[in-house]
């Protein structure tokens, strides 16, 4: 497909909430990006709630080939970046007659504290 | 032998080990020619059946009786355009390296060489044929395409993840429609009777001959070779009896074969073969609306070949 | 002729329901023929969007004791019907049923007409004396956006590209336009509806629409189109041949049994 086309191909990338992390939906054809971008929601988000979208023209992402995708690849050897490799945190902290704060009682944080 | 040789060997060899434990197959990944073309030949031909079977459906749109109806048949049929939308990035994808686009496939459709599915070749002559539709031939198709979601081809996978939980409200909506009619008034319930004698040939025709030796070919060998599907054409018409004929019974509705009925020592149901014949006729484009939809999908591509041909040349 | 009903807002809420249902109805004749798989899906979801407005309008109706809005709806003959002549011309040459030649230029540019009017109206409706008709401006006016982006996309696109589309858009404006004597009319119910202060004049809004479409036409260099005295007023019930066959097909089922339920 030359630039002649009118089929061009675009990646769509839509969030569900003003929060949440863009996410691909799927891929369309159009002639350019603002009918791309008329053409998205309706295409891929019709049943779904959706706060923001984007339009990728396919040539300009850059993904991973056969071969290339074996760099995801690694050991499961990294305890220490997680939260699981301090799990033996919690009976200590009980030592102390202290609860643990892991991750679920952190994120509880986000109600705000006392006034 | 040559070095090349060998190595297609060995990628052979390699991707035959990925299918074995389940790996996915990605659009850019090696595959084997034979993968490939099976993928094609599949896949374009799952799509574009989508695009043409929007034809026969929505003949029933402007006249669905109610503004809820009408609303509902048009989700429906929008749902299949999008489903044709789908599973065509999917094929265009794979026949990209081939030097090919969505162009092709609508001249492939056209000139012959794209099949559409059996079931889109029929007439539908009343809204019970739209409410049958609905309830039973999206049942049929939700039964092969859920066959599929764990396909070996991811791209395909993703794809029938999203059409598979649009198939669930197109099943509900034609479930209503019949309901609405089989609980309605002697005309609404002879609506869907006689619905029902008209396509319960096209529901059996649907999955495919049982082997190669019914009508002389069939794709399903390769397609659970590489793991595309799990079932065989006769098992997944097997399933749609086990599932479908105590529903179609329980609301009053009469099978149009009398020597239907589910033997319990094979645990296998016994059924009227349909007319394999009419099946080969609907191969060969020769149905009893063939031609009249190719020629309606074809006057609206070329009418409207000025609208694509314009944005090709625009800048920017 | 038409009746005229004495209440206005009845007369006013018959003309937007019956502008959008038949707006709608021709674009469900659409369905699976436009020129590119990605804009039929789009394109559908305007049309039931527009549907659904349409449903809003005859809910109300309902509610005010005209009948179910399934009947008003479907029901109604050519001569009761209030919408603008330009909702009712069909899609192109030929029935769907057979082999219809529609004309996507024709689409676009009264979609986008029509689209743009229904955004000023919709927008004075907001501030109406009626509160049920503010409450359904104010709803219907969330989804008016993308409508209007949708159809200003290909208008402006296809003006701007090859001669070829250029010369078929120019003719179907010129087509649209020749129909768009009533866009603005509230027929021979105007005073009641104005004096009422259900919405604001014809001739208010006409000069809105006219401002609001200016940057759009400067972009495609064509003069802001002027609307003639219409031939015919479809909000008094004068309508075109194809209103009635439009209501013949889309009440073929419903018709069969008003008692039924479908």
């Amino acid at each position: 497909m030359g630039n002649e086309s009118f089929y061009q191909e675009f990646e769509v990338f839509s969030r569900r909430t003003k929060t949440s992390p863009f996410q691909h939906q799927f891929s369309l054809l159009a002639p350019n990006e603002d009918i791309a971008i008329v053409m998205a929601q309706e295409n891929f988000m019709r049943r779904e709630p959706v706060a923001d979208i984007w339009v990728v023209k396919r040539d300009n992402i850059r993904g991973l080939n056969q071969e290339e995708r074996q760099m995801v690849e690694r050991l499961d050897n990294k305890d220490y970046r997680l939260t699981k490799g301090y799990g033996y945190l919690r009976k200590k902290w009980r030592q102390y007659e202290q609860g643990m704060f892991d991750e679920k009682e952190i994120l509880s944080w986000a109600g705000g504290q006392k006034k | 032998m040559t070095a090349d040789v060998l190595l297609e060997k060995d990628l052979q060899a390699q991707f035959e080990e990925r299918i074995a434990r389940g790996d996915k197959i990605e659009a850019d990944d090696w595959m084997p020619e034979e993968y490939r073309l099976a993928l094609i030949k599949l896949i374009s031909m799952h799509g574009i059946s989508e695009i043409m079977g929007a034809l026969p459906e929505k003949e029933w749109v402007p006249k669905a009786p109610t503004l809820y109806r009408k609303l509902g048949i048009m989700a429906k049929v929008q749902d299949e355009m999008g489903h044709g939308q789908l599973l065509l990035r999917v094929a265009e994808d794979l026949i990209k390296p081939l030097g090919k686009n969505r162009e092709d496939l609508m001249q492939d459709l056209f000139a012959g060489r794209l099949k559409f599915h059996n079931v889109f070749h029929m007439a539908t002559k009343s809204w019970g044929d739209a409410g049958l539709i609905g309830w039973l031939v999206d049942g049929a198709a939700i039964i092969t395409q859920t066959n599929m979601l764990n396909a070996s081809y991811a791209p395909y996978a993703r794809a029938l993840q999203r059409i598979c939980a649009e198939e669930v409200f197109h099943a509900q909506h034609g479930e209503a429609i019949i309901l609405a009619l089989a609980e309605g008034t002697p005309e609404q319930k002879e609506m869907v009777q006689d619905a029902l004698n008209r396509w319960w040939e096209a529901l059996l025709f649907f999955f495919g001959p049982p082997s190669s030796d019914t009508t002389g070919s069939t794709k399903q060998d390769i397609t659970i070779k590489y793991k595309i599907r799990i079932n065989t054409n006769e098992e997944l018409r097997q399933g749609f009896l086990s599932k479908y004929v105590p529903r179609i019974k329980s609301i009053g509705l009469t099978i149009p074969d009398p020597t239907l009925r589910f033997d319990e020592e094979t645990e296998k149901w016994i059924y009227q073969q349909p007319n394999w014949e009419n099946f080969k006729k609907i191969q060969r484009n020769e149905g009893p609306k063939s031609q009249e939809r190719l020629k309606l999908r074809r006057t609206s591509y070329d009418d409207n070949a000025w609208v694509r041909e314009a944005l090709s040349a625009r800048i920017g | 002729m038409t009746q005229k009903y004495e209440n206005p807002v009845v007369e006013l809420l018959f003309q937007l329901a019956d502008d959008d249902y038949l707006f709608s109805y021709r674009g469900s004749e659409w369905l699976g023929l436009a020129p590119h798989i990605e804009e039929d899906v789009a394109f559908s979801s305007i049309t039931q969007d527009t549907m659904g407005h349409a449903t809003v309008y005859y809910r109300l109706l309902e509610g005010l004791g005209l009948g179910v809005a399934d009947t008003l709806a479907h029901m109604r003959p050519a001569t009761e019907r209030k919408n603008s002549i330009l909702v009712e011309r069909p899609n192109g040459e030929g029935v769907y049923m057979e082999t219809p030649r529609y004309d996507w230029a024709y689409a676009v540019a009264r979609s986008y007409i029509y689209t743009t009017a229904k955004k000023i109206k919709i927008d004075s409706l907001k501030s109406s004396s009626d509160q049920s008709l503010a409450e359904a401006a104010v709803k219907i006016s969330m989804e008016l956006y993308y409508h209007l982006l949708h159809w200003k996309t290909w208008f402006v696109q296809l003006f701007n590209s090859t001669e070829d589309a250029r010369n078929r858009m120019t003719k179907a404006l010129e087509k649209v336009i020749a129909d768009c004597g009533d866009l603005f009319s509230y027929g021979d119910a105007a005073t009641e509806i104005t004096n009422a202060s259900l919405i604001e004049s014809e001739q208010v809004l006409l000069n809105r629409w006219t401002e609001y479409v200016k940057p759009v036409f400067e972009t495609i260099k064509v003069a802001v189109p002027t609307f003639g005295k219409p031939e015919r007023n479809g909000r008094n019930g004068e309508h075109t041949k194809e209103l009635q066959d439009a209501i013949n097909t889309m009440s073929e089922v419903y018709r069969t049994d008003l008692t039924a339920a479908w």
